[in-house]
Order: C-alpha cells, then structure tokens, then sequence
C-alpha cells in the first residue's frame, strides 16, 4: 500500500519551529537568569565616555563578538552540545571559567548558567547540573535535541541584545537607536555561530582587551548600577 | 637539576647570593625567523625557587612566505616550588610568522610569577604590523585542571586589529601577567594602585590574580610594569629587566 503524503496541518509545525519557540524562551528577558543585572564592562566604558553614540557602541560589539567572548561563548556552547559523557562537559565548564578574564566577568557567567539551569531542571526534569552559562545552553540544547547552529546565533543575538539593553540604561541612547545597533549586528551573530563550527577550546582567543580591562577595572567604579 | 642545551639557545646562571635559582636564556641567533623551532623545557623541583629570564628582548623576524617559526615553552612546579617566569619583551616585526605555546603545570602548593610583555611591531620606527603571523597560546593547570587560559591570533592586518575601540585601541604594547599564590589577594589594590587606567587586574580565584597591561610603547610598558614585577617578586627581578 502506498504511502500517503503528509499534510503538513495534520502532522504539527516542523521541528526547527519548535527549536525557535523553545529557545525564544530560554534566551528571553523574562527567562529568570537575571540576564539585566550584567553589564559586561560596558558600565566603565560608558563611563569613561569611550561609549557615547550608537556608532561607538556598535563599534563595541563587534569586537566582543568578533574577538572577544561572542566568539569564545559560541565554541564553548558548541563544545558543550557534542559532550557524550558528563566528564566532558566538566573539562567544558573548566575551560569556560579559565578564560574568564576577572572576578566579574566569572560570575556573570556562572550566576547566569546556574540560574539557567535551576529553572530548565524544575520545567524540564532531567540532567542538567551547573555549568557556566553558554555550556549549560549547549548541554541543555542537546538534551533536547535542539539545532545547534540555530541555538549558537540566538544565543550570539541574545547576549548582544542584553547589552545593548545594558547601554540604552547607560547612556542617553534611545530604544530605537539600541535596536538599530542589534539589527546591524545580527548578520554577524549569523555568521559567528557558522563560522565556529568544528572550532575547539586551541581555537579560542581573548583579545578583546579593553573591554576585559573595562570589566575589571568596573570593580572599582565608585558608582555602578550593574553588576559586571 | 638538569641542564640540556642544543642549538642557537643558552641557558646561563649567574652568580646570586640568595637561595633562589636565576637563570637567563640567550637566543645567540639574535631572534626567531621563519621555520626555526624553540623548545624550552625548566621544572622547580619541591620546594625550589627559580626565576627564568630572558637576556635581551626576543625578535619574531620577517619571515620566507609558506614559514612559521615554534616556539614551545613548558614549565612545571612541583610542591611547595616557585617559579618565576618573566621573559622580556617579545617584539613582532611586521611579516613576522610565529607560532608560541606556553604550558606550565603547577600543583596545588605550587607558587607562580608569570609574566608577556609583547610589543605590536618596531614602534620607534613607525613600524605596523600590516601583514603577519602570530599565534599564542597559554595554558596554566594545578593538578592537571586548567586555571588560566588565554590565546591569540593575530593574523593578518593586526595593526587594524588591534587599532579598534575594545580590543587595544592603537596601543603599542601589551603584558599579561599571572600570580598564583596564597597571598595573591592581598596584593590586588597596592597592584591596582601602580596601574595606569590601560590596565586592570581582578582575581579569578581566591588565590589567583590576572592582569593585563596596555601602553603606548615598550617604555611606558616597562615604566608600569616593573614596580609591579618588584612588588611580586619581592626585589627578586632581574637586572637584564631594568630600564
């Protein structure tokens, strides 16, 4: 007997639907991590005026993503997504916290990934211990079988949104200025979470240097909101 | 200890009235070219101290297109040692090819002084590091569990690079620095106090203290550099290390 052909109505959305649906979740505002709190060193350089346009906050950006932990948090989100045993994702979670450049920077990332994890546990049971926050998203996006190249640039756009929310509180920018920035930016976080396909922890750099510095010397600020 | 020489590198030990082990590494070539490859290999046996050195700043030349130069450094601290590694600057010349990995394994009574200084081309001379090679890699474990990693590329037009607003906006020179040891906290706001605002430092663990440095040049480099190298070696710094 012939097979019939499926009709799409009767047989549900495509699966890449339901990946989009449930990472819109995860990496939304609401999704409590406490994404808001964290500022990623831009606070001291909005301070010291190095960041005053939307120009120069792009400019920002795309070194972060491009040299700096946008890159990094991918290959280690996708490091922590081909993990086949929970000792492997312990040597992810430990190159994770050896890149990070300050005391801040650490906790941003690990407060994050155990908050993320705390409530992806209690909503989805199953494994999935502590990690810093882009190994936790990876580790969680394989258990469920989520699109990895999917789940890496929504990460990207999600961190970078997250700051560029950071910075419209910072400087006298306006919403529509901060989503201008987040779409000129989104063709790159494509292209970052394409490129670091394959890519592993040698692949890794840190040379976003000032803003790792902006991130420590933020210890210091006499005055912050944020706290990274 | 051992000591195995071969090649254009030397090690030599001069005379120092402290318990503490100097030694200073001479590249006789006078620098690294293309297709060279450098193994340096020390260990601070229990409860040893060692500084290691450099005599002179290092040179990564111009190199033949199609040759990369290695250069491997690794370094172990067993217990209760501590190490001291505080090379000189390394100065890329433009159309340089350089491949460097540092691996130093530690354990968990170990000490450690880390410090590269590098400087992004012959800045006296206006040099831009338009077109070159260079890759490096550091990779610091206490009990064979990474604790400091860091790396960087910076292939291809790296004075563009590095001329953007948050990667070292035009700067000429850059340090990093490690400091692994109990009383590595203690030592952050007097190191924070001697840092010019292109620098930073934080502790990424209870006894764990990074820094990094930027400066317009290898001089204002050193000027910030070694009150703070004094400081955490104790005056132990080596007199090839003086402006």
């Amino acid at each position: 007997m012939d097979m019939a052909a499926p009709i799409p109505t009767a047989m549900g959305p495509p699966p890449m639907i339901c990946d989009a649906l449930t990472l819109a979740q995860w990496l939304s505002p609401s999704f409590p991590v406490g994404a808001f709190a964290y500022s990623h060193g831009l606070e001291t350089a909005i301070q010291d005026k190095r960041i005053r346009t939307p120009k120069d906050l792009e400019d920002w950006l795309v070194d972060i993503l491009l040299q700096g932990s946008g890159r990094n948090d991918c290959i280690l989100l996708r490091m922590a997504y081909a993990c086949d045993h929970p000792a492997d994702l312990e040597h992810v979670d430990a190159t994770a916290r050896a890149f990070a450049p300050s005391a801040e920077r650490l906790r941003e990332t690990h407060l994050q990934g155990t908050a993320f994890s705390k409530t992806v546990r209690a909503v989805w049971p199953g494994e999935q211990p502590d990690l810093c926050y882009p190994v936790a998203i990876g580790y969680a996006a394989r258990r469920m079988g989520l699109d990895l190249s999917l789940t890496a640039a929504l990460y990207l756009q999600a961190i970078i949104g997250n700051l560029v929310s950071a910075a419209i509180r910072l400087v006298p920018l306006g919403q529509t200025d901060g989503q201008a920035v987040l779409a000129a930016l989104t063709p790159l976080c494509r292209d970052i979470a394409a490129q670091t396909e394959g890519k592993t922890q040698d692949d890794m750099h840190s040379m976003a240097f000032l803003s790792d510095i902006a991130a420590m010397t933020h210890e210091t600020l006499p005055h912050r909101i944020f706290r990274s | 200890m051992t000591l195995h020489q071969a090649g254009s590198l030397k090690m030599v030990f001069p005379n120092t009235h402290r318990r503490h082990m100097n030694a200073v590494l001479i590249n006789t070539a006078g620098g690294i070219t293309g297709g060279d490859r450098f193994d340096i290999r020390a260990q601070a046996d229990a409860g040893a101290s060692l500084t290691l050195t450099t005599q002179a700043s290092e040179k990564a030349y111009r190199a033949q297109i199609g040759e990369i130069a290695q250069l491997t450094t690794t370094l172990t601290i067993e217990n209760d040692a501590r190490l001291n590694w505080l090379p000189q600057e390394m100065i890329l010349f433009n159309h340089c090819a350089l491949h460097r990995r540092l691996m130093i394994n530690m354990t968990q009574s170990a000490r450690l002084l880390m410090v590269e200084p590098l400087i992004f081309g012959r800045t006296a001379m206006g040099e831009r590091l338009t077109d070159c090679i260079f890759r490096d890699r550091i990779t610091v474990t206490r009990d064979r569990r990474p604790i400091y990693l860091d790396g960087m590329d910076l292939s291809g037009d790296a004075a563009a690079r590095l001329a953007r607003p948050a990667i070292a906006n035009g700067a000429g020179a850059m340090a990093s620095l490690l400091f692994v040891a109990p009383e590595a906290s203690a030592k952050l706001s007097q190191i924070r106090a001697m840092l010019p605002i292109t620098a930073g430092a934080s502790m990424i663990a209870e006894d764990i203290l990074v820094m990094r440095l930027l400066a317009a040049d290898g001089y204002e480099m050193r000027r910030s550099l070694i009150p703070v190298l004094d400081y955490l070696s104790q005056s132990t710094l080596p007199l090839s290390w003086r402006l």
